[in-house]
């Protein structure tokens, strides 16, 4: 694979391309802090950056990378943390933040569509000056995308009372890893002309017929980390603006604020509920300074109605929280924590580095599973936080404080981050996102009818695996030249400690004598050597062929057997 | 390749590492807005920080180069998720880039010419007084005139000619409103912002102590400044000024706040204006730095005939007009772009009138609305006060 500039030039136009490296290397870093053993298992930097800014060039852009078998990953604004905008084998970085305008707002049918490179904070300014609003929108809002948050799924500000993001979309238009256009679900475009409306309509013929009826079509694209397509637009359902009422309460204990929570859920009350537990509002404390919630549980969120709804929502909500030893917070900590739903990290400032480690569990089960992480983390400084859902499902987010400067320590201490992801399926859940880190528990987060299915559409639709490739459905990974000397090493050692002691163990003296004799007459080198070499070359290429989850199958446990012997 | 000193020594080394890579500070800045590649955001170039900390990049020209195309508007410290001090953080960046002898050819012109000739064009001293063309009699007597309040201009509103009219509109204001005031004239210097931005922070305090004694042996207790950058360098160099307490004890206020002192204590009389629509842009500094938005419109809205309309992003979460910090020296294209993105801002409401209290914003609004075609009148709020006062003093509409 050679990338020529000139010629994605000519597809996308000259400003909207770039290998320069140092660019290249930002765009390969998504939220998180990836310890430099990352870098043994994935090939991390990209080779070039596009910008397209139509559905026509970004077409193009895909067909151009299939042939020539070019890696190609989408990229909102890299804010999530789960590894699936980041390279894996080099390739194509497709930045969709150039297509980014809105495209029809529908007062009627209270839609919206837009380009998928819209952040949600633009088109929430839009829509609040227009009277509406958005049912459900991430926490990342100021810099995420639509496109990124629905490619994820996942939860988000609204979604106690909304559900999921994947719930509030309407339809979805894409280009798919074979270069189709499609329009899943109802994508409203409007009056104005509609140059793809031909090649979209057998695009998603074509795509129906593939998938059968088997799973809905917009879940093809939303919650497949941009593996089967690169979305272009999302038509949205919107709301009423109405009257925000943020609330907040604290309470002593997560099982007070878990049983709070279900109540409020069955209730149908809040718009939004977020809970912080007693180690975030007390770190948050001493950062932006809010003594009263100090060593607190505390819940936050908003109810969204009329005024004469919100009133009575209040009410009952004082009711359930003083009936459960709780406090309900006066309204000026209840704008602060409402303003605060968007700078979820600010926790980090104590860091200076994070290692994030983030699942769902059903709300009953928070407090279970937070005495577990207690007792898991022992004492690694954390905090959690989580968002809950209307259908009694919370995220579970748990930052681990640390320090990347101390390379060794903060690499050893990655496994913390995988040890929650499987506390999580003692406890009905499972990790928050599967993207690249978590592929070994698709089956799980997906169901394994739905999985079988995504990989044999992922078969139909991108077969030599270019689009967004090990993402999701997992697959090798490109191991560094360091892994691949270890390799070398472990096979080389192996094999020679195995020939020089294991003869003489056995008694096999012949065996012996033969391993130290000199096949090449022309070179004084005993056949032990050339079988330990033969045993490295094994090794090396068995890190070649490795897949991305057996390499985390070995190295995990490896970090944590080193973790617990250096007595964290 | 050795780590950057002023980031080492100032407490900001940890900053690389703090930033959660959330892009809020990317997303608001106008910089990246217009070049639209991450590594001329805050996110891309902390992360080229953290690489040159960890000795996998170089501080080179061309990091130099992203580092001055950026117009320390502070945008990006305001949604800092980590509560980041970027643009400290930038003016340390670039204070290393001086010490790398890295620093960008019209950079070094300001600050050169800041030291020889007192203001960062090289234009000199013997033009500081072409203003008062017209208003030369009354200028006289002002002149280092024993006073509590003073006028200090600034080196744009002194020196160019499109904004000598803001200087004329507040003495006009003055002279309405009775106030003993006083001017510095020729002897007035740069206030020496320019100095930080160049990376040269240390050039600073003198200036500004040089130009705040001067006011203090005329006995001023209050300056009114028609630069908010030159208020808030006064301001962040009072707290460490060496200078005497009279010095140190100074109220220092942008022209909106002044002007809404006068009319709170009812000394501004105006005449009924015929039906403008104006919005008020909030100049970076005032509002993020010297948290001014409330004055300004109040002053606005105490002109009768003349109706309110806001803009998106007001007050601390303004706009950018890409002139600050001397990007309009250094890339007056990038600049005179950022300028037209603000004005469009401005294009979609029905305002006829944009009304601001920074001169560098002035001359880069006027210009971007020849370059879009978009006609509306740039005022500053001196000239839109002074327009608006009854011809005859203590007639008209007499606030109370
Ligand atoms: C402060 C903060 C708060 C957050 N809050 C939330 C939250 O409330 N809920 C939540 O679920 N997550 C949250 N996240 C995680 C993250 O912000 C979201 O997943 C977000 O929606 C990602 O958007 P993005 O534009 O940055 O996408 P990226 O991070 O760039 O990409 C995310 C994934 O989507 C794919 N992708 C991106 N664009 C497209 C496209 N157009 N077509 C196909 N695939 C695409 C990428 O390949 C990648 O797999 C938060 C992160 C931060 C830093
Ligand atoms: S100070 Fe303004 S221009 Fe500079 S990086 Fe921050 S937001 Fe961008
Ligand atoms: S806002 Fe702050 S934390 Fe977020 S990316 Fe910018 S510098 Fe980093």
């Amino acid at each position: 694979m050679k990338i020529i500039p000139q010629e994605l030039e000519d597809i996308v136009g000259a400003d909207n391309v770039t290998a320069d490296d140092e660019t290249c290397r930002i765009y390969s870093e998504d939220a998180a802090n990836l310890p430099g053993i990352a870098k043994q298992i994935i090939d991390n930097q990209f080779d070039v950056v596009a910008q397209p800014v139509t559905v026509k060039s970004l077409q193009h852009l895909l067909r151009y990378a299939m042939e020539h078998d070019l890696p190609i990953v989408p990229r909102g604004n890299g804010t999530s943390g789960w590894g699936g905008a980041i390279p894996v084998k080099r390739g194509l970085c497709v930045s969709l933040t150039q297509m980014n305008q809105m495209v029809h707002l529908d007062d009627y049918a209270c839609t919206v569509t837009v380009e998928a490179g819209i952040t949600w904070r633009e088109l929430l300014m839009i829509l609040e000056r227009m009277g509406t609003t958005l049912p459900v929108y991430p926490s990342s809002a100021t810099a995420a995308t639509v496109g990124g948050f629905v490619a994820s799924g996942g939860f988000g500000i609204g979604s106690a009372k909304h559900g999921e993001i994947g719930d509030q979309v309407v339809g979805i238009e894409a280009v798919l890893a074979n270069g189709k256009i499609v329009r899943v679900g109802d994508v409203v475009v409007g009056p104005q002309p509609d140059d793809l409306h031909d090649e979209a309509t057998e695009g998603t013929e074509w795509l129906s017929d593939k998938v059968g009826g088997s799973i809905r079509l917009n879940e093809v694209l939303s919650g497949t980390y941009g593996t089967l397509g690169i979305i272009t637009k999302v038509t949205l359902r919107t709301i009423p603006k109405l009257q925000l009422r943020p609330f907040a309460c604290s309470f002593e204990s997560i099982a007070d604020l878990a049983k709070v929570a279900q109540i409020m859920i069955d209730s149908a009350l809040p718009y939004h509920l977020r809970y912080l537990d007693n180690n975030h509002t007390s770190k948050l404390a001493s950062l932006i300074g809010f003594p009263a919630e100090w060593d607190k549980f505390l819940l936050a969120g908003a109810l969204h109605g009329t005024i004469y709804d919100n009133d009575d929502g209040i009410e009952a909500i004082e009711k359930i929280v003083s009936e459960n030893q709780g406090t309900l917070l006066d309204e000026k900590r209840a704008d602060f924590h409402w303003d605060e739903r968007l700078y979820p990290l600010r926790f980090k400032r104590q860091g200076p580095s994070l290692v994030p480690a983030e699942v769902t569990t059903p709300v009953d089960n928070l407090p279970d599973l937070h005495q577990d992480t207690l007792d898991r983390l022992g004492n690694s400084k954390f905090a959690v936080e989580g968002t809950i859902g209307a259908d009694g499902v919370a995220s579970y987010l748990v930052w681990i404080l640390d320090d990347e400067r101390k390379k060794f320590r903060y690499t050893i201490g990655w496994h913390r981050s995988f040890d929650i992801a499987s506390l999580a399926r003692k406890h009905e859940g499972h990790p928050y996102a599967v993207a690249l880190w978590n592929t070994r528990h698709a089956k799980v987060f997906y169901g394994e009818d739905k999985i079988a299915k995504l990989k044999q559409l992922k078969k139909d639709v991108d077969p030599r695996n270019m689009l967004n490739p090990v993402k999701v459905f997992g697959g090798r990974a490109q191991t560094a030249w360091h892994s691949q000397l270890f390799g070398f090493g472990v096979g080389f050692i192996l094999t020679f400690g195995l020939l020089f002691f294991g003869p003489s163990f056995l008694g096999l003296t012949r065996a012996g004598d033969l391993l130290t004799s000199f096949p090449l007459q022309f070179l004084h080198v005993q056949l032990i050597w050339y079988l330990s070499i033969l045993g490295g070359a094994v090794g090396l290429l068995a890190m070649k062929l490795m897949t991305l989850n057996q390499a985390l199958a070995m190295g995990i446990p490896l970090l944590r057997f080193l973790d617990k012997f250096l007595n964290r | 390749m050795t780590k950057p000193g002023p980031i080492e020594q100032s407490g900001q080394k940890n900053d690389p590492y703090v930033c959660a890579s959330c892009g809020n500070c990317t997303l608001v800045c106008p910089v990246f807005r217009q070049m639209r590649w991450e590594p001329y955001g805050p996110r891309g170039k902390l992360s080229i920080t953290k690489s040159i900390l960890e000795k996998e990049s170089e501080f080179n020209l061309e990091f130099t180069r992203k580092l001055f195309l950026c117009t320390l508007c502070e945008h990006c410290t305001t949604v800092c998720t980590t509560s980041i001090r970027l643009d400290r953080f930038w003016e340390l960046m670039r204070e290393e880039a001086k010490a790398r002898n890295l620093t960008p050819a019209p950079v070094k012109f300001a600050s050169e010419s800041i030291k020889r000739t007192g203001d960062p064009f090289s234009i000199g001293r013997a033009s500081r007084l072409l203003w008062a063309e017209g208003m030369e009699d009354i200028i006289e007597t002002r002149i280092s005139a024993k006073a509590e309040v003073a006028f200090f201009l600034g080196c744009n509103v002194s020196l160019k000619h499109p904004l000598h009219d803001v200087a004329r509109s507040m003495i006009k204001i003055m002279e309405h409103a009775g106030v003993e005031y006083t001017l510095l004239g020729e002897e007035e210097s740069c206030c020496g912002a320019p100095l930080l931005w160049a990376g040269e922070p240390e050039g600073t305090p003198t200036m500004v102590e040089k130009n705040a004694q001067a006011l203090a042996d005329l006995g001023v207790r209050k300056v009114v400044f028609s630069c908010p950058s030159c208020a808030s360098t006064w301001i962040s160099s009072m707290h460490k000024s060496s200078g005497t307490s009279a010095v140190r004890k100074m109220e220092l206020l942008t022209a909106s706040q002044f002007i809404n002192q006068l009319i709170q204590k009812g000394l501004l009389a105006f005449e009924e204006q015929p039906m403008i629509t104006a919005t008020y842009h909030d100049p970076c500094i005032s509002a993020r730095v010297l948290g001014v938005g409330k004055e300004p419109r109040n002053v606005i809205e105490r002109i009768p005939g003349i109706y309110r309309v806001e803009m998106v992003s007001t007050e601390e979460d303004t706009r950018c007009c890409g002139s600050h910090a001397l990007l309009n020296m250094i890339d007056p294209h990038l600049s005179a772009q950022i300028a037209e993105m603000r004005l469009r801002d401005a294009s979609v409401t029905p305002a006829s009138l944009l009304v601001t209290e920074c001169p560098r914003c002035e001359m880069a609004f006027d210009l971007a609305t020849i370059t879009l075609g978009y006609s509306v009148q740039i005022l500053d709020i001196a000239q839109l006060v002074a327009n608006s006062l009854s011809s005859e003093e203590g007639e008209g509409d007499v606030q109370q």
